[in-house]
């Protein structure tokens, strides 16, 4: 158990977290200790490279509303600012401040030193997989057969109508071309001047 | 009285056009060589070729020259058209050791595809019925560029001046390259023919697609049934296009930001890709961004394209290759116009000048001059 003292908030208390043993040594389970704090005393650090497009921060939006906030913001406590700093969810705690006007936010406190936080940024940002095509239009192509409808499709997966069109288009592209007829055949002749 | 060459439209359409050229080859020659990549223009090019020498109870070569940092959708469609009619087909799969640039990585410059001695690395292993060993003289082979050694080019050189009296089918289209299609136009290549080129011993270059427009490519596809490499498939899905869209290799200067996109479409062949190579991260990550590897955005801590530029020489890690930079730019004018193509050459370690230097007075400054004297 930790205590974080705060100069006009009172105190806070870190339930200390439950460690599972694996290949790789005793894990800590930090996802069991969420707190819930004041957004104004949160804040973004000064040093995170990543950036999410208006297209995603709408689907991000997307995903609290259709599912909850599922995951805590990753902090700091910063004694001298007298803030939690974050280390990773700072989109989804502007999201959820900024546009939800949430007054609370779930968060994790970390105790690391500005080295490993850094670090950890970019982990969490980086280690994150990407949507293979060809089975992201069988997905489409599941909701499709589920009776969602384009629209409803675009609007819960964030793509543009689009987008989900061409991952419908699961019968190739050279089927577009049936309807063509073929181009008038030229040659390179010599011709007077 | 003087002559113009002139493209000239005439009855028929590109598909019965075609097939008379294929049959025009096939009476003018006894030995029949088809060129393929894997992509839709030799897809085509092979079927009709194929169907002529069935027609005639023929056989033709079928040559591919395997870079190995290919898609595996480039490899199966291959298999495909090498096993399309197998009783008229003479399999030239050739993977033999050559050079590739890698623009990806300045430390891993170079990959010698198949080398000697890095089975274990191979994206995959070899055909057992490929061609591993040169089969030419090799106190004559021909190298184009010393720096490089031998590449890709040297090794299709090679390959064409060892046969003899041979029509090499190759799928190029005039709407696609129209400069090269100008440069090998310009006069007949064999007898009154002007769609071929001549080579070395009796061999010709034939070009029986040269007025064949994309659609026109799609429609035989389509028509005829074939198969075609997915990448066409997953690119078009993602946006791109139809016109854009290439299948050749991963880790050139012209293609390295088909790594952005690799995950998505063969993540297998991307894995294998990272063991087997550097840099190829930095081409996944930075493949379509402005400032590390297109050298569109000059960065934030330098002031001109010439500091940037100065900066990257001075720190260009490979000293053996540094020289031919310095003796190249040395040749050049000092402006910002010209300093940010050089820096794309650093960038993306284009030693053999493949993108080559636009040498001119700054479009900017001039600009600049001519406003400064109307004020």
């Amino acid at each position: 158990m930790r205590e974080i003292k705060t100069e006009k908030y009172g105190t806070f208390i870190i339930p200390d977290a439950l460690i599972i043993n694996t290949k790789y040594g005793p894990i800590k389970l930090i996802s069991q200790t969420a707190i819930v704090v004041p957004i104004e005393l949160v804040q973004a650090n000064n040093y995170n490279p990543n950036s999410v497009d208006s297209k995603n921060m709408e689907l991000l939006k997307r995903s609290i509303i259709d599912n909850g906030f599922c995951y805590g913001v990753v902090t700091i406590w910063d004694k001298d600012l007298q803030k939690f700093i974050i280390v990773d969810g700072y989109h989804r705690y502007d999201e959820f401040k900024n546009d939800f006007q949430a007054t609370e936010v779930p968060v994790y406190v970390l105790d690391q030193t500005p080295a490993q936080r850094m670090a950890a940024t970019v982990q969490f940002n980086r280690a994150r997989g990407v949507h293979q095509v060809d089975l992201m239009g069988d997905l489409v192509k599941a909701l499709f057969e589920q009776g969602e409808d384009d629209a409803a499709i675009a609007k819960h997966l964030g793509m543009e109508l689009e987008e989900v069109f061409r991952l419908k288009q699961i019968t190739g592209i050279a089927e577009l071309f049936k309807n063509q007829i073929y181009s008038r055949s030229w040659e390179m002749q010599e011709v007077d001047v | 009285m003087q002559f113009m060459l002139k493209q000239v439209y005439i009855n028929k359409n590109v598909i019965e056009a075609a097939r008379e050229r294929m049959a025009y080859i096939f009476d003018e020659f006894e030995n029949i060589c088809i060129s393929i990549s894997g992509g839709k223009d030799s897809t085509v090019l092979a079927h009709l070729a194929l169907r002529e020498a069935h027609k005639r109870n023929r056989k033709v070569g079928i040559f591919f020259l395997d870079e190995e940092v290919v898609y595996d959708s480039t490899i199966s469609q291959i298999k495909y058209l090498m096993n399309m009619y197998p009783e008229n087909t003479v399999k030239l799969w050739f993977q033999i050791e050559f050079n590739l640039t890698n623009s990806t990585s300045i430390k891993d410059g170079q990959l010698k595809c198949w080398e000697r001695g890095k089975h274990e690395l191979w994206m995959r292993p070899k055909e057992p019925d490929s061609i591993q060993y040169k089969p030419w003289d090799r106190t004559k082979e021909t190298i184009r560029d010393k720096n490089k050694g031998f590449g890709f080019y040297d090794a299709l050189d090679n390959f064409q001046d060892s046969r003899q009296n041979t029509a090499f089918l190759v799928g190029l289209r005039a709407t696609e390259s129209p400069n090269r299609w100008r440069a090998v136009s310009k006069n007949p290549g064999y007898k009154d023919v002007y769609w071929c080129t001549k080579r070395e011993n009796g061999s010709v270059n034939f070009y029986p697609l040269y007025d064949w427009n994309f659609h026109d490519i799609w429609k035989y596809i389509y028509d005829a049934g074939l198969k075609y490499s997915k990448i066409y498939d997953y690119q078009y899905k993602k946006g791109m296009g139809l016109q854009e869209i290439r299948v050749s290799s991963l880790i050139h200067e012209k293609s390295f930001k088909a790594l952005v996109e690799l995950p998505e479409f063969e993540p297998k062949t991307y894995d294998k890709l990272q063991k087997r190579i550097g840099g190829i991260a930095v081409g996944h990550i930075y493949g379509k961004e402005n400032k590390m590897l297109r050298a569109r955005t000059l960065p934030k801590n330098f002031k001109s394209w010439r500091e940037y530029r100065d900066f990257l020489l001075i720190t260009y890690p490979d000293e053996s290759k540094k020289d031919i930079f310095i003796k190249r730019y040395a040749r050049y004018l000092n402006n910002n116009y010209v300093a940010r193509q050089e820096c794309r050459q650093l960038i993306l370690n284009d030693y053999e000048n493949n993108l080559p230097v636009d040498n001119k007075p700054d479009p900017r400054e001039e600009t600049i001059r001519k406003w400064r004297e109307l004020l």
